[in-house]
């Protein structure tokens, strides 16, 4: 545990030193945010009754949550450490290897409870009120920043498997497509057929929905369930994969 | 493969005794390692990097951060230790690279070439420091391609050509098995093949190796012989450059071994 504390802290040195690294992160989805509520509010003024009252930015603020915490920063952070040769000098401490994959997704953590919580003050400055609460609010931060978490393990995993910064760079955007396979602008009703089904089958779909929940809605255990199921799964599969790359890593 | 970072192809190794497949994670406590690429973290500072390394070896709290100042100290960077390493000078990243494989006082350490590219200073520093450590009780693994380096530090020695060791032995022992002197005779444009036939059947003459721009007499006198090889040279109006007379070098262990300089990377050709 001490190795992967020392390794987290470390990485959140880089997070904190390097700001122009995590500023354009969190650039995209305060963009995407104002975009897109600039563009449809009056198309779903707040009569809308998926709204439930609210204006179109209390729907749209889990999809700017998620981009605020998937990000492929660990992977590039990880590629640049292996291309500048410290990987090995971790590699060659008496420490688990499991300890430097721990110690990104701790700073992963930490960085997506900082990022989602400012997207969130910045949505509800917007005019999203939080139907859940303020206890709401934090578990919205906390489903959000370990989604970031679970999904650090896909930019580590392509880190690792192919040792290319430019590979791990554009691991993000098989996000993006994923990202707007799901219930993003309206609710999978709204959806065409096809695109229902591709929503369907998109398990952050289920974490939008939770989240959306918890704006929207309030505490509705279901979809808040189904949505930690996915963040967990996903999390265990992706963190496992990276795990045994990092294992089975010869220099 | 003996710093655990890659597995044997075949065979087995060990290190302090131990093997490095089925022991790896206890080799690693017992090994230092510097490697040729410096493996620094650019976003911390010189004090930050050691101490993480010092953690990351079960040195901890107060203990970490004194032998953190010691080591700084016996490096030299105590001035620039809460600078960040990228604003460091390759001699001081070179240091502090090895400052962080000392940490936790390292049965054996590794280093792969050290002193590539460092500035003369720097070099020596390295080798004070190298032989201090040595000194203390460690073994060091060192990898070079400096034949002077390897000369001064090394107490034994291989000669790795193709993946295969070609020589081996302290440095002394194989020196003298090149025989007595080594004269070199600067062809300077002049036939190397007619050079070496008007120098065929001197006395004392061990063996030649002819390399494009020189050969190398391997003789039992060398200041004895220069006056007939520069009689037999003129007899047959061959005109070289400088001829020097020299006592066997690492550098002609290597001639000898590999059939090449090290550096310069130039065919040779060993005749008998």
């Amino acid at each position: 545990m001490t190795e992967v504390l020392l390794l987290g802290r470390r990485a959140m040195r880089e997070v904190v030193r390097y700001p122009e690294a995590t500023i354009p992160t969190l650039f995209i989805p305060l963009f995407f945010l104002a975009v897109n509520i600039g563009q449809v509010s009056k198309t779903f003024p707040s009569t809308t009754p998926f709204l439930k009252g609210q204006g179109y930015v209390a729907f749209q603020l889990p999809v700017s949550l998620m981009f605020a915490v998937a990000t492929a920063t660990s992977g590039l952070a990880l590629v640049t450490e292996i291309d500048s040769g410290y990987f090995d000098k971790l590699l060659v401490a008496p420490i688990r290897r499991s300890s430097v994959i721990f110690g990104r997704l701790f700073a992963d953590l930490s960085r997506g409870i900082a990022a989602s919580a400012l997207v969130l003050l910045v949505g509800i400055a917007f005019g999203a009120r939080i139907q859940s609460g303020v206890l709401g609010a934090v578990v919205i931060v906390l489903l959000s920043a370990l989604f970031g978490v679970a999904y650090a393990g896909f930019g580590i995993l392509v880190a690792l498997r192919t040792r290319n910064v430019q590979a791990t760079q554009s691991s993000f955007l098989l996000f993006f497509p994923a990202l707007f396979l799901t219930p993003n602008f309206v609710p999978f009703e709204r959806l065409s057929s096809a695109m229902e089904t591709l929503a369907r089958i998109n398990p952050i779909s289920y974490v939008i929905v939770g989240i959306r929940s918890l704006v929207i809605d309030g505490w509705d255990v279901g979809k808040i369930g189904v949505c930690v199921l996915v963040i967990v799964l996903m999390g265990i599969v992706l963190t496992a994969l990276s795990l045994r790359a990092i294992a089975t890593y010869d220099r | 493969m003996l710093c655990t970072l890659l597995p044997p192809t075949s065979g087995t190794a060990t290190v302090a005794g131990l093997d490095v497949v089925s022991n790896a994670a206890d080799v690693r406590r017992r090994i230092g390692v510097a490697l040729q690429e410096i493996g620094l973290d650019p976003v911390q500072t010189g004090r930050e990097l050691l101490e993480l390394q010092c953690g990351l070896k079960g040195i901890t709290g107060s203990e970490g951060r004194e032998r953190t100042q010691e080591l700084l100290e016996l490096v030299g960077l105590t001035d620039a230790a809460e600078r960040r390493t990228k604003t460091y000078s390759g001699g001081m990243k070179r240091r502090l690279d090895l400052a962080s494989a000392l940490v936790h006082s390292p049965e054996v350490l590794f280093l792969d070439e050290p002193t590539t590219g460092l500035d003369p200073a720097s070099r020596v520093t390295i080798w004070q420091e190298v032989r201090r450590i040595n000194a203390d009780g460690a073994t060091v693994f060192l990898t070079t391609q400096y034949l002077e380096e390897a000369d001064k530090l090394c107490d034994r020695l291989a000669i790795i050509d193709g993946g295969q060791i070609v020589a081996e032995g302290t440095p002394e022992q194989l020196k003298a098995e090149m025989g007595h002197d080594v004269v070199s005779v600067s062809l300077n444009g002049a036939s190397a093949a007619a050079t070496e036939a008007a120098l065929t059947g001197l006395v004392g003459l061990e063996r030649v190796v002819v390399a494009s721009d020189a050969l190398a007499l391997y003789v039992e006198d060398g200041a004895g012989l220069i006056a007939e090889i520069v009689r037999r040279l003129d007899r047959d109006r061959i005109r070289v450059g400088p001829i020097a007379v020299a006592r066997p070098s690492l550098d002609d262990v290597f001639l000898n071994a590999t059939g090449r300089r090290l550096e310069g990377a130039q065919d040779e050709e060993e005749r008998p």
